[in-house]
């Protein structure tokens, strides 16, 4: 196997020469693929709206609310599990043309599903968006309506929201700190692969397993009365409704199975066609009931296991692990067996990236903004190490990375799990994707991240070796007490606002309110320490206030929402008998995805340096130019950009700040606690948040004005701010401690095509990776597509509607993102290596 | 400033301020009030320098290799 | 007064006797497909739009 492509055609040679890549994945992938691949309604919206067509999902909501009115005197997990199975037996499932995965979170390919008890305030947007009502509108707006009056100020963030800390609950949901909702209704759940995807077992299993457990305990409540069996009542309600839901599960797969056969028998002519729908449904009827045996097993009961979760939850992550847990399904059937000829199995690959990529939920405005293009973070892991430390990369893992190439999806991406023993022929595969301008994989580096995972949250190592992504950046094992069920993202925090805060003592211009605590009027600042002091104090105040409210929502969410089905599939919940949301045996593995980061340092340094260091300013005329937001300050502005050191250059003076920022929070976060008594460590990284928060963070002492992006990366230097080249960035970058700074540190770096052509290219590449890997960064990704084709994009998009880049922790189509941010990837430095 | 669509003449704040994405640059987009077109403005020189369609590149090529080596020829 | 059961969409369910499915092609501007829908054999069709005789 090469990466090299087969002998082309000219017109595919010129393709290649112009770099135009969508159109020799067309070319290249079968007739299925292409097919299914155009089948797709996209639903990420472009740039905010939803493209035409897609319509909301009301026939979930409808079955999902009935019922759960109907139990009304039910404990809530044994509530929505009913609700739950009621959805799975009867809302309308379908199967597409050539497809031979099953599956969809709605009830036709072009709907998106709506999270009904989630909170009011995205019930009530629903009413904002126009085109997204099914026809007849004014009967679906009737039904809206009904089904909102219902859970008005009964959905998860609503209670939550009753019981938070007044003054906390406003300045969280002002929207200017940070963003998110705590409850596991938007939760990124870590799934518990090491317990349910190794080929092990099926739910009938675990059914088994959890009927002995209720057995056991029902011993106990006739047996000797006392304190000790008084929780016992409540997990065998939890038990019961684990039972129920995944009963449900298997029905839902078997109306597939029904579905297929129907076709076969009925309603298809072609044979070969009626072969496929035969091995559809003994699919179906096999899987999630019983163990996979073989590849198309594995990928379905996977499949429908994310399906399902969804209609649990609107997960907005999906953290995966596909060559590791499908490797060894694709090694028997290609390598071993010769049941699946590798043309066969391309096709299962491909579309079990495509059956993810058509998944999307409603999600309001801002939330849209933030993650433009996409509908939520599909990050799947590849590569890595097995348990004991041996090369995990297979069969599966190139082609994997083949087939993204045929596919050209911008969600899932990958990200690979690069460690010392990965091959020449895996690492080519991955540059494969980057130079046919994926922007995927992204590489992390794995002996980092598995030391990193043991240092902040004390995985064994064993247990850290199997970690995934659990949404964009930060890793978490899919073991028993490893597992992350719940990480919902509002301790996300818009970290900008520490420096602002500092220079205008707690107080924000744009909300206009105070917000952070009193720490002095700037302007009589005298030395930076005081500077720092007050910025520390910001920090503190930031972070623990965001930490708080998730807390809050963690634990109360078995109260308050419930979640049967994850229930079901985690180990420690079916073992204990408890919601997988509940800590009791998790061992923790919270953090804080911290966007706007590095504006802190740069912030910091310019003042230290022209301020305090040089004196050209005063603390008074900075803040007068803050609050005008620069205008009429230009050349003062200019000096505060150009005549401050940056960083990204290797220059100790900002980077030290850097260095000090970083290291103060991580103090911090050690004294913040999670609800298993863990840290709570800091991930900088900005999803697209460098671009909603644009409009939020006010103007800074690094240059930027109200309305300009934020740097896009977690740790990555200013657009055109790297003056000094790529080592310049990675020595810098390197400086940091990847392990005991944070949890993990994003760093995007834009690289020449044209540099890139070629061997050549591939072996200055692969020089750069070394010098990544020696100085220990734990992570990188690359665009490579030039500002040429990208200029023509933006003039022409309808013929560039399959360009894709990478944005922050995700990519996206090109054309599908916002002016702002299409400028803010193009101004990024092309560094040549 | 003046802008260059439709002559609307007012002081360079009242042009709605877009963005700078080359905050190293003295160049910014902004909004004319009245004919909504884009425009990019030199703000040291409190300028229009012209209107801005999609796919127009105000700050030029994106720095680093590219630019190094169209600029070496 | 017709039901479901004289419909050429609907599937009685061999397992599950007074049960059954409708099951319909469906041609959208991207895709084609098959979706079902639990069906009652006792349904009345007259006022389902999609309704072919038997
Ligand atoms: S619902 Fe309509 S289309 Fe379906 S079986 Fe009944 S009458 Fe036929
Ligand atoms: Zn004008």
């Amino acid at each position: 196997m090469t990466a090299e492509p087969a002998k082309l055609d000219v017109s595919l040679q010129e393709h290649e020469e112009k770099q135009e890549w969508w159109w020799i994945a067309e070319k290249k992938r079968s007739k299925r693929l292409d097919y299914l691949r155009k089948a797709v309604w996209k639903k990420g919206a472009l740039g905010g709206n939803y493209a035409p067509g897609i319509k909301v999902d009301l026939e979930g909501p409808k079955l999902f609310t009935d019922m759960w009115k109907w139990w009304k005197f039910d404990p809530i997990i044994m509530r929505r599990a009913k609700a739950l199975a009621h959805v799975f037996d009867n809302i309308p499932i379908f199967i597409t043309d050539h497809s031979q995965l099953v599956g969809y979170w709605g009830s036709a390919p072009h709907t998106i599903s709506w999270r009904v008890d989630g909170a009011s305030i995205v019930n009530e947007e629903l009413y904002n968006e126009p085109g997204i009502m099914p026809e007849p509108e004014e009967e679906s707006l009737r039904k809206v309506a009904e089904i909102n009056d219902y859970w008005a100020g009964q959905t998860a963030v609503d209670k939550v929201a009753r019981i938070l800390d007044p003054e906390d609950a406003v300045k969280f949901l002002s929207g200017a700190i940070g963003w998110g909702a705590p409850t596991s209704a938007y939760g990124y759940s870590g799934k518990n692969y090491e317990y349910y995807l190794k080929g092990e077992r099926g739910f009938e299993d675990i059914i088994a397993d959890i009927e002995d457990h209720i057995a056991e305990a029902e011993e106990k409540t006739i047996g000797v009365p006392g304190p000790d069996i008084l929780h016992i009542y409540d997990r065998i309600q939890n038990w019961e409704a684990m039972i129920l839901v995944l009963e449900a599960a298997i029905r839902f797969a078997k109306r597939y199975a029904r579905l297929a056969r129907t076709m076969a028998e009925h309603l298809e002519t072609d044979e070969k066609r009626k072969e496929e729908l035969l091995r559809i449904a003994e699919t179906c009827e096999r899987v999630p009931a019983k163990a996979p045996r073989n590849l198309q097993e594995s990928f379905q009961m996977d499949l429908l296991i994310q399906t399902m979760s969804r209609f649990e939850a609107s997960e907005g992550a999906w953290p995966a692990r596909p060559d590791y847990y499908h490797g060894p399904f694709y090694e028997k059937d290609v390598l071993q067996d010769k049941s699946l000829t590798e043309e066969e199995a391309t096709d299962l690959i491909g579309e079990f990236m495509i059956r993810a990529y058509e998944v999307g939920g409603f999600g309001p405005r801002w939330a849209r903004e933030g993650m433009q293009g996409i509908t939520g973070t599909w990050v799947w892991t590849i590569g890595g190490v097995k348990p004991d430390g041996s090369d995990a990369c297979n069969a599966l893992t190139t082609a994997f990375l083949r087939t993204a190439r045929l596919i050209r999806v911008s969600n899932p991406t990958f990200a690979f799990r690069w460690h010392p023993k990965v091959s020449d022929e895996v690492m080519r595969e991955c540059f494969e994707c980057i130079r046919h301008g994926l922007g995927y994989p992204s590489f992390r580096n794995d002996p980092i991240l598995v030391a990193n995972c043991m240092n902040w949250h004390g995985h064994p190592v064993e247990e850290a070796r199997t970690w995934v992504h659990q949404a964009c950046m930060s890793p978490c094992p899919t073991t028993k007490n490893g597992v992350q069920p719940f990480r919902m993202a509002s301790a996300t925090a818009n970290c900008a606002k520490m420096v602002e805060y500092a220079l205008h003592n707690g107080y924000d211009h744009v909300v206009g309110m105070q917000m952070g605590p009193q720490t002095g009027d700037a302007r009589t600042f005298t030395d930076f320490e005081q500077l720092f002091d007050a910025w520390t104090q910001q920090m503190q105040w930031l972070l623990s206030l965001l930490v708080r409210t998730v807390n809050l929502g963690r634990y109360k969410d078995p109260e308050f929402y419930g979640r049967p089905f994850l229930s079901g599939i985690t180990e420690r919940a079916v073992e204990r008998g408890i919601d997988a949301v509940s800590p009791e045996g998790e061992r923790g593995n919270c953090w804080i995805t911290a966007f706007t980061w590095v504006e802190n340092a740069d912030s910091l340094a310019a003042v230290k340096k022209l301020v305090f260091d040089d004196k050209k300013y005063t603390m008074d005329q900075l803040i007068t130019a803050l609050e005008t937001n620069w205008d009429g300050y230009e050349q003062m502005r200019l000096d505060f950009v150009n005549k401050a050191p940056k960083w990204g250059n290797d220059d100790d003076y900002v980077d030290d700040i850097m260095l000090r920022c970083l290291r103060t929070m991580a103090k911090h976060s050690k004294v913040m606690r999670c609800t298993s008594n863990n840290t709570w460590p800091a991930a900088p990284q900005n999803v697209s948040g460098n671009i909603h928060y644009s409009s939020v963070v006010g103007a800074l002492p690094n240059g930027r004005r109200l309305g300009d992006a934020l740097y896009d990366g977690g740790i990555s230097p200013g657009p055109g701010l790297d003056k000094k080249g790529p080592t310049a960035v990675l020595k810098s970058c390197g400086k940091i401690d990847h392990v005991a700074d944070g949890r993990a540190f994003l760093l995007n770096q834009r690289l020449s095509p044209t540099q890139m052509a070629g061997e050549k290219g591939y072996q200055l590449w692969r020089a750069y990776m070394r010098t990544w890997a020696d100085l220990g960064l734990d992570h990188i990704q690359f665009n490579m597509v030039s500002d040429k084709t990208l200029r023509a994009a933006q003039k022409d998009p309808e013929k560039y509607q399959e360009v894709i880049v990478r944005v922050a922790g995700y990519s996206a189509h090109f054309v599908d993102i916002s002016r702002k941010t299409q400028d803010n990837i193009i101004q990024r430095t092309i560094q040549g290596i | 400033m003046k802008c260059p669509e439709c002559s609307y003449e007012a002081p360079v704040p009242e042009f709605r301020y877009l963005y700078n994405v080359r905050i190293d640059a003295p160049l910014t987009l902004r909004q004319c009030p009245q004919c909504q077109a884009w425009l990019s403005v030199d703000e040291l020189a409190g300028e229009s320098t012209g209107k801005v369609e999609a796919g127009d590149a105000p700050w030029g090529k994106s720095a680093g290799i590219e630019r190094d080596l169209e600029e070496a020829v | 007064m017709s039901t479901c059961s004289d419909c050429k969409s609907f599937f009685p369910r061999e397992d599950e006797p007074g049960k059954g499915d409708c099951v319909r092609r469906v041609v959208d501007p991207r895709q084609a497909y098959y979706t079902t829908r639990p069906k009652n054999p006792e349904e009345d069709a007259s006022g389902c739009g999609e309704f072919r005789k038997r």
